[in-house]
C-alpha cells in the first residue's frame, strides 16, 4: 500500500508548501502594506446575493419575471420561461454572469421560433454551453459512465444541469448532501440505503462534512462503471482516505490500524502481492466492501456484538462456503493482537519478539568469540 | 599420539544424511523465497519476487508443494532415526545429555580465557547438537502451523479458530529465526569459521579429513583409532 503512503505524504507536502505560501503571503502583505486579496466570491456565503442585478439582467427579467410565460415542445410538453430573481440571485453565478452569457443563441427579436422535439432535447442540446467557462470539468465528463450513457442514446443520462441546476446553481463543495440528493433522482434505491447508512445518516441530518458523500467515493465528473472489479480492488484506497486520517479518526473514537492489520491479514497480503495479476484473477482478492458492504455500511460498534458477528459469519461463507459458525473467530477484527483481544496470537507474538534478538544476538557473540579465540593463537 | 596423514580422510556422513542436507537446501529455499514475499506483503521486494514466480496463487501453490515435500522429508528423517536408534543399528550420537551443557559452560569459559583448552567433542559438538534439535522442533513448529494455514476451515471445526491468527504468527516469526539461524550460525559455523573456511564440505563429499577429525570431534577420534 505504499501508494496510499504516498498519497498522505503528498498531501502532507502539499499542506506544508501551502502553510510556506500563506506564511510568505502574509509577510509581504505585511511589507507592502497592502491588505490581502478579498476571498472569491465562490468563497462568499451564497445568501448574501446582491440586492440588485445588473441592467442586462433585468431587461429580460422584465419579460421572464412574468411567471405564466411558457414555450411548447414538438411533443406538446410545455417549459415554463419564468425565472425567479431570487434564485439566479442566490447562485453562484450572479456575480459574474449575466443571462446572454449562457442564453447565447438568443436576440433582441425572441422568439426566434427554434423549435425542440421534447422539453429533454432541449436540455441535452444545451448543456455544452457550461464547457465555455468549465472546459476542463466537461472534458472529464466525456470520460464519465453517464458520458458513455448518453452517447450510446440514452437522453436521460445526466448532464451538467441536471445535478448543479441550472439558475440557481450553488457551491458544489459547500452543499455536499444537496449533490448527493441528485443522484438520488435516477439512484433513488442506492440513495435510499446510503441515507440509512452510518455516512450517509449524518451527512444527511446534521450536515456533518466529514462523512463521505456519494461523489468522495464514485468521483465527481468522471464517474466510473462501479460494479467492477478494478472498482471493488481500489476500495481500500477510497476508504483509507478518510480512515487512515488519524486527527479524523479520533474524532469519533475509530481505529486507524484497519488498513495494516487488512494488509497484515491473508486478505490484505493477496490484495497487495496480486496487484499485477489479471482483473480475472483478482475477482478471489476480499477488500473493504465485501465484508462492510457498500452503500448500507453500518458501524460494528453501535450494531452490537452478536449482529457483527454474524454479519462477519455471512461475509466469511461468502467465499468460504462451508464455513463453520466459529470460523470467524479466526479474524482479528482490525485489532492488533494484544492480552484481552486474541491472546493467543499475542503470546506467540510477544515470545518471538523477545526470543529471536536474544538468540541471534547471543549467537552472533559466541561466533564472534570463536573466531577471537581461534585467531588469537589461544 | 600418532599424526594422522593429511590427505587421509574417513566417512563421517552416510549417504542418507547427504540427501536429507541437500533435500533441506533445496526444499528451505524454495519455502523461504515463496514464503518470505508473504510474510511482508507490501514491500516492492516480495511484489517483484512474486510477479517473477508467477503470481501469488502460483507463489502460494508452489509454498504447499514444497512444504508438503517438507513434511515427507520429517516423517522419513524421523522415521529412519527413531526405527535405527531402537534396533540399535544406529548411534543416538545427537541426543542432548549432560555433557552438551558443560561443554557449552565450558567453551564459553575457554572463550572468555579462563581455561587453556576447548573442550572435546564427540561425533557432535553442543553447537551441531543444538542446531539438530532446533531444527526439528523448528519443522515441527512450521509443518504444524502450515497445515493449519493450509486447511483453516477444518481446524475450526475441531479446534478454536483463534489457532489460525495464531499459527500464522507462529509460522511467520519462526521462520523468520530459521532463516536468521541458518545465516548467521549455520552459514557462519561451517563455512566462515577459520577452521572451515571457504566450506566445511563433509556434508556434500560424506569425507572429512582425519586430521580436522581428530580436532574438531577428538572424543570421535579416539574411539575410532585409538581405542582399538
Amino acid at each position: 500500500m505504499t501508494r496510499r503512503l504516498d498519497h498522505l505524504a503528498h498531501r502532507h507536502t502539499w499542506a506544508t508548501a501551502l502553510l510556506v505560501i500563506l506564511f510568505a503571503a502574509a509577510v509581504i502583505a505585511r511589507q507592502t502594506g497592502t491588505t490581502p486579496p478579498t476571498p472569491s466570491p465562490a468563497a462568499t456565503p451564497v445568501t448574501a446575493a446582491p440586492a440588485q442585478v445588473p441592467d442586462a439582467v433585468a431587461a429580460c427579467l422584465a419579460c421572464h419575471e412574468d411567471s405564466t410565460m411558457s414555450m411548447t415542445f414538438e411533443d406538446g410538453e410545455s417549459l415554463s420561461l419564468h425565472v425567479d430573481l431570487k434564485h439566479f440571485a442566490g447562485s453562484v453565478h450572479s456575480a459574474q454572469l449575466i443571462c446572454t452569457d449562457c442564453h447565447s443563441k438568443y436576440d433582441q427579436d425572441h422568439p426566434s421560433g427554434a423549435t425542440f422535439p421534447s422539453r429533454r432535447a432541449y436540455t441535452v442540446s444545451s448543456y455544452e454551453l457550461c464547457k465555455k467557462c468549465h472546459f476542463d470539468t466537461y472534458t472529464r465528463t466525456l470520460e464519465s459512465v453517464h458520458y458513455e450513457l448518453l452517447k450510446a442514446g440514452v437522453d436521460t443520462a445526466p448532464i451538467c444541469t441536471d445535478c448543479h441546476g441550472a439558475h440557481n446553481i450553488q457551491n458544489p463543495h459547500a452543499k455536499r448532501a444537496m449533490m448527493s440528493r441528485s443522484c438520488a433522482t435516477c439512484h433513488t434505491e442506492v440513495y435510499a440505503q446510503y441515507a440509512d447508512s452510518v455516512h450517509g445518516r449524518v451527512l444527511v441530518d446534521d450536515n456533518n462534512q466529514d462523512v463521505p458523500a456519494c461523489a468522495d467515493c464514485h468521483t465527481h465528473h468522471q464517474v466510473q462503471q462501479p460494479g467492477t472489479t478494478k472498482f471493488r480492488l481500489n476500495s481500500p484506497e477510497t476508504c483509507i482516505r478518510c480512515h487512515g486520517d488519524k486527527p479524523l479518526m479520533s474524532k469519533y473514537g475509530i481505529s486507524t490500524t484497519v488498513a495494516q492489520t487488512y494488509l497484515a491479514d491473508f486478505h490484505g497480503a493477496t490484495a497487495s502481492l496480486s496487484r499485477n495479476l489479471s482483473e480475472d484473477q483478482q475477482q478471489i482478492v476480499v477488500t473493504c466492501n465485501d465484508c462492510h458492504g457498500v452503500h448500507n455500511i453500518a458501524s460494528p460498534r453501535l450494531k452490537g456484538h452478536d449482529a457483527m458477528t454474524a454479519t462477519v459469519s455471512a461475509a466469511c461463507s461468502k467465499c468460504h462456503q462451508d464455513a463453520v459458525k466459529t470460523f470467524p473467530a479466526a479474524w482479528l477484527s482490525h485489532y492488533p493482537p494484544s492480552p484481552r483481544n486474541a491472546p493467543m496470537v499475542w503470546a506467540v507474538e510477544s515470545f518471538y519478539k523477545f526470543f529471536i534478538p536474544f538468540a541471534v544476538l547471543g549467537l552472533i557473540m559466541n561466533l564472534l568469540l570463536h573466531v577471537y579465540r581461534m585467531s588469537s593463537g589461544r | 599420539m600418532p599424526q594422522p596423514d593429511p590427505d587421509e580422510y574417513v566417512v563421517r556422513f552416510s549417504s542418507w544424511s547427504r540427501f536429507q542436507h541437500a533435500a533441506v537446501i533445496v526444499l528451505f529455499g524454495l519455502l523461504l523465497v515463496t514464503g518470505m514475499p508473504q510474510g511482508w506483503p507490501t514491500s516492492d521486494a516480495s511484489r517483484w519476487v512474486v510477479d517473477h514466480l508467477g503470481g501469488i496463487f502460483a507463489t502460494r501453490w508452489l509454498h504447499r508443494a514444497a512444504g508438503i515435500l517438507f513434511t515427507g522429508l520429517v516423517v522419513a528423517h524421523l522415521t529412519v532415526a527413531i526405527t535405527g536408534v531402537l534396533s540399535g543399528r544406529m548411534k543416538p550420537s545427537m541426543l542432548l545429555g549432560r555433557q552438551d551443557f558443560r561443554d557449552a559452560i565450558n567453551n564459553l569459559r575457554y572463550y572468555a580465557g579462563y581455561t587453556e583448552a576447548a573442550p572435546k567433542f564427540g561425533r557432535y559438538d553442543y553447537r551441531q547438537k543444538f542446531e539438530y534439535w532446533g531444527l526439528i522442533f523448528g519443522s515441527l513448529i512450521m509443518v504444524a502451523t502450515g497445515y493449519i494455514l493450509y486447511f483453516p476451515i477444518i481446524i475450526s471445526r475441531f479446534l478454536p479458530a483463534e489457532l489460525i491468527p495464531a499459527a500464522k504468527a507462529m509460522h511467520s516469526y519462526e521462520a523468520l529465526f530459521a532463516f536468521l539461524i541458518v545465516l548467521v550460525w549455520h552459514i557462519a559455523g561451517a563455512h566462515l569459521a577459520p577452521e572451515s573456511f571457504p566450506i566445511d564440505t563433509s556434508i556434500f563429499t560424506g569425507k572429512i579429513r582425519k586430521e580436522k577429525l581428530r580436532h574438531e570431534h577428538a572424543l570421535e577420534y579416539e574411539d575410532l583409532f585409538e581405542k582399538k
